[in-house]
């Protein structure tokens, strides 16, 4: 059997270690025990918008959108039809740090439909084909005489539909303009006329350059023989000679050093609002928590600040919905405070929003709110331990986006030790209303 | 699975999954007097956990973050279900907040509940696929109260007092048929003395009859609503089918995996998605409620394609029509719909909740296995059949688009 480095890490509420075995080209493949008879098949690779730029910005998401359309053993479609036909769940997903393929599915007497979705699942991830009639030929928008629609026209729709969406049109403003050079201030699916004109070769290029052994983590989450399915994954992962990339390191971006508003309009009837910081690096526990903590206490559910002061409490009603939100991102998470409010209340809207965030910068959290947090944040790790696809998305997520799956079980320890003076610390040094970037929709 | 009755008639499904950190405990209460006035029922929804005799508001919503305990209500257009989900070592402590709700509370808020719900209305019909479906539901269910629909409720919220909704709260403590469910890793008989511990309280009426039918649909509906700066067109076309106690359920909902319910292999994805590079989404699907059923198929396009897609649609929909299935897209299709099921109910939450949803339908807990009989029944002629006799000329057909384009339907 091929030779591999082996590690194990305690996952909280999983009733075994998880296993996590290097391979000599790089390619890391981690098994994780959960009862039951699904199992779920993921790749993660590290890449997304992080490595784009302005001439190719929507790549990563596209490819993912091609990588369905077949291999050199087997035509497009075949993957979905056959593991659809045992009652899989087949999709993916792009995001700012990586791109990931998963198959949930029912594993079948002795394992069969877990092997055949191995199988299959490698032969996409290694051996694309990215026919050019599956792209469909390149075409200048607005050309109604284009006949042949394909994949092209299937990522601009997908565009089509979030230009309608309000809250993704102030998130994408407030994004962009929270960045002065980092890629992440890319829209991840990017813009029509780059999706209508790519050509197929640069997308091969792509694929070629940042699919690599040592950019890939395939995790298998379920009740399997561990030994039987590691030496199946390393042979049907069998990436030949395929060179290894490394990629590029980006400068962080610093936050904006003044507030900066950016007031949009539409046929809508009420106002729409995103506020967003620039927030500490995913590796990062410490702070990370700490953001995480304030996400709860100011803007999660009906007991946080922001929905009990100025929606129940508010005599005079300004605000339908309003909320707080957190991302982990590799070079920098965001914290965003999200409203929606009466279309006239809009200059209220903003200034009780400042009020709360400064009441909190200025150290009013409580113990019992800080508490709350805390016991909210531990029990995530049970819920997110019900599904296979939960556990292998998590696994996933640590082993791309932080580069190491212990820093799960540093989670649980600084979770315990944190105090509320750290979590005081760590809000003023990126939640200053200094740093934040805001984007208004109001009706027109 | 276990099915108890408890000393106040209400029954008890209980399922054990050892080495489960969370327990799951669902709630229903049927919908015994539908609503005269549209949002009557959402607004009592919305009240449960706005303060109990016990607790206020922001005292109950505390309570249960500082607990990680999940508690909730959602109404759905035949009954209203209380959702519990906690780490096993708070169940006890959940409970007895459930039953404070259940039993206990107040509608004291109904003044703020009011504005909060008209501003969170307007708010999401500020999204356009959220007013195309609203167009779409209150139409294919006009003047019943599976059509009161977020227009609706705007235009009847005012003219609800607190009393109708103090009423509708009686009307489903006191005449409401109950179930319980639970699934997570306890103990048989210590749960049991603590589900009647914190529900003695609570009767069940079993027996009531429920009279809220549907008219037939006569004719094909047009509804076109206008939003000039829509970058897509919504289209949503159904059918009023059988529902889930009728023979047809199985062809229905086999017929709708083959055509758009599910993943990337299905027809309409296939033909609409893939070869004519339509949408993004594209999807049929069938929803079920105790006195009908919709069958409904949906794309999203660039509004100059409104007429390929429908076009595209009755393609698809002819040809389950006219040419029988093969027997391998029927075999694939049910191993499909039948997999997937397990997808779905792989936590302790959905399971309960699909124990809970079958026992109050009368189907029994354990109706998935019979289910399972009934979808490998089903044969080519069945498709054809159900194809044939139900998606038929009597539709309801919403499009969402900038005027220019609603012109040429």
């Amino acid at each position: 059997m091929e030779k591999t480095i082996k590690r194990e890490i305690n996952y909280p509420y999983l009733t075994k270690p998880v296993e996590i075995y290097e391979r000599e080209n790089g390619h890391k493949i981690v098994l994780a025990h959960k009862e039951g008879g699904l199992v779920n098949v993921s790749s993660w690779v590290k890449t997304g918008s992080i490595n784009e730029n302005d001439e190719n910005n929507g790549i990563s998401h596209f490819l993912e959108h091609l990588m369905f359309k077949g291999t050199h053993k087997h035509k497009a479609g075949y993957f979905d039809k056959t593991l659809e036909a045992k009652g899989a769940i087949v999709n993916a997903a792009t995001w700012k740090d990586y791109t990931f393929y998963y198959v949930t599915l029912p594993k079948g007497n002795d394992c069969e439909y877990l092997k055949q979705a191995i199988e299959l699942h490698a032969d996409m991830m290694l051996d694309p084909v990215i026919p050019e009639d599956e792209i469909g030929p390149a075409f200048t928008l607005g050309d109604d005489t284009v006949s042949q629609k394909r994949e092209r026209h299937v990522v601009i729709e997908e565009i089509r539909m979030r230009q309608d969406q309000p809250w993704t049109k102030i998130y994408n403003s407030t994004n962009f303009n929270m960045y002065t050079k980092h890629p992440y201030k890319r829209d991840v699916i990017g813009f029509p006329q780059t999706i209508a004109s790519i050509p197929r070769e640069t997308i091969l290029d792509y694929y070629k350059t940042h699919y690599t052994p040592n950019n890939i983590t395939t995790v298998i989450a379920g009740d399997f023989d561990h030994n039987e399915i590691l030496e199946l994954v390393c042979k049907e992962f069998d990436f030949k000679d395929r060179a290894n990339f490394e990629n590029l390191k980006h400068e962080l971006d610093t936050p904006v050093d003044e507030p900066k508003y950016i007031e949009l309009k539409g046929k809508i009837n009420t106002g729409f609002a995103i506020t967003g910081w620039l927030g500490p690096v995913a590796k990062d526990m410490k702070e990370n928590i700490a953001l995480e903590i304030v996400n709860v206490i100011l803007g999660e559910g009906q007991s946080s600040r922001l929905y009990q002061n100025l929606i129940e409490k508010a005599a005079d009603p300004v605000f339908n919905i309003v909320t707080t939100d957190f991302y982990n991102f590799k070079d920098g998470g965001n914290f965003f405070v999200q409203a929606n409010y009466k279309a006239d209340k809009k200059e209220q809207a903003l200034e009780l929003i400042k009020t709360e965030l400064t009441n909190f910068l200025n150290g009013d959290m409580t113990e019992r709110e800080f508490n709350k947090a805390k016991k909210k944040l531990k029990a995530r790790f049970a819920e997110s331990a019900e599904t296979v696809s939960d556990i292998a998305e998590n696994i996933g997520y640590y082993m791309t986006v932080c580069d190491d799956l212990d820093l799960v079980e540093q989670y649980s320890q600084e979770l315990e030790n944190i105090t509320m003076d750290d979590v005081n610390k760590i809000a003023n040094r990126y939640l200053a209303l200094n740093h934040s970037v805001t984007t208004v929709l109001l009706p027109e | 699975m276990e099915k108890i009755i408890l000393d106040n008639n209400i029954p008890l499904v209980l399922k054990e999954n050892k080495n489960t950190p969370r327990h799951a405990l669902c709630f229903y209460f049927k919908i015994t007097e539908p609503e005269k006035k549209a949002g009557v029922y959402t607004l009592l929804n919305r009240l449960f956990l706005q303060g109990t005799k016990k607790r206020d508001a922001h005292t109950l919503a505390q309570e249960l973050d500082e607990n990680a305990i999940d508690c909730y209500s959602e109404m759905k257009q035949d009954f209203i279900r209380f959702k519990l989900q906690c780490l096993n070592e708070d169940f006890e402590k959940g409970l007895e907040i459930l039953s404070d709700v259940i039993e206990n509370s107040t509608m004291e808020d109904f003044e703020k509940e009011v504005i909060k719900l008209k501003g969170e209305i307007q708010a999401e019909l500020d999204e356009p696929k959220t007013m195309a479906m609203n167009a779409f539901y209150s139409n294919i269910f006009k003047n019943h109260p599976y059509g009161h629909t977020y227009t609706n409720i705007l235009r009847d919220i005012d003219t609800i007092t607190k009393n109708d909704v103090m009423n509708a709260y009686h009307v489903l403590l006191e005449k409401s048929p109950k179930v319980i469910s639970l699934v997570g890793d306890f103990n048989g008989e210590n749960v049991q003395e603590l589900l009647k511990k914190y529900f003695a309280n609570i009767k069940n009426n079993q027996d009531c009859k429920i009279n809220n039918e549907v008219a037939n649909l006569e004719k094909a509906e047009i509804v076109k609503v206008t939003k000039d700066d829509a970058s897509q067109a919504q289209i949503i076309q159904g059918w009023r089918v059988p529902t889930i106690f009728d023979k047809d359920y199985a062809p229905i909902m086999v017929m709708n995996t083959l055509l758009g319910s599910s993943g990337l292999s299905s027809r309409l994805f296939l033909e609409l998605r893939d070869k004519k590079g339509l949408a993004y989404v594209v999807r049929s699907s069938y929803e079920i409620y105790d006195h009908s059923a919709l069958f409904t198929v949906y794309i999203a396009t660039e509004p100059k394609n409104i007429k390929t897609s429908l076009e595209g649609f009755k393609i698809e929909l002819d040809k389950v029509k006219q040419i029988p299935v093969s027997e391998t897209e029927l075999e694939n299709a049910k191993n499909n719909l039948l997999g997937k099921r397990q997808f779905f109910s792989e936590t302790n939450l959905q399971q309960a909740s699909l124990m809970a949803y079958y026992e109050d339908k009368g189907l029994g807990a354990d109706f998935e296995q019979e289910f399972n009989k009934m979808v490998k029944a089903v044969s080519v002629e069945d498709i054809k059949r159900v194809a044939n006799t139900y998606i038929t000329d009597k539709y309801v057909l919403t499009v969402l688009a900038p005027q220019q384009y609603l012109k040429e339907i």
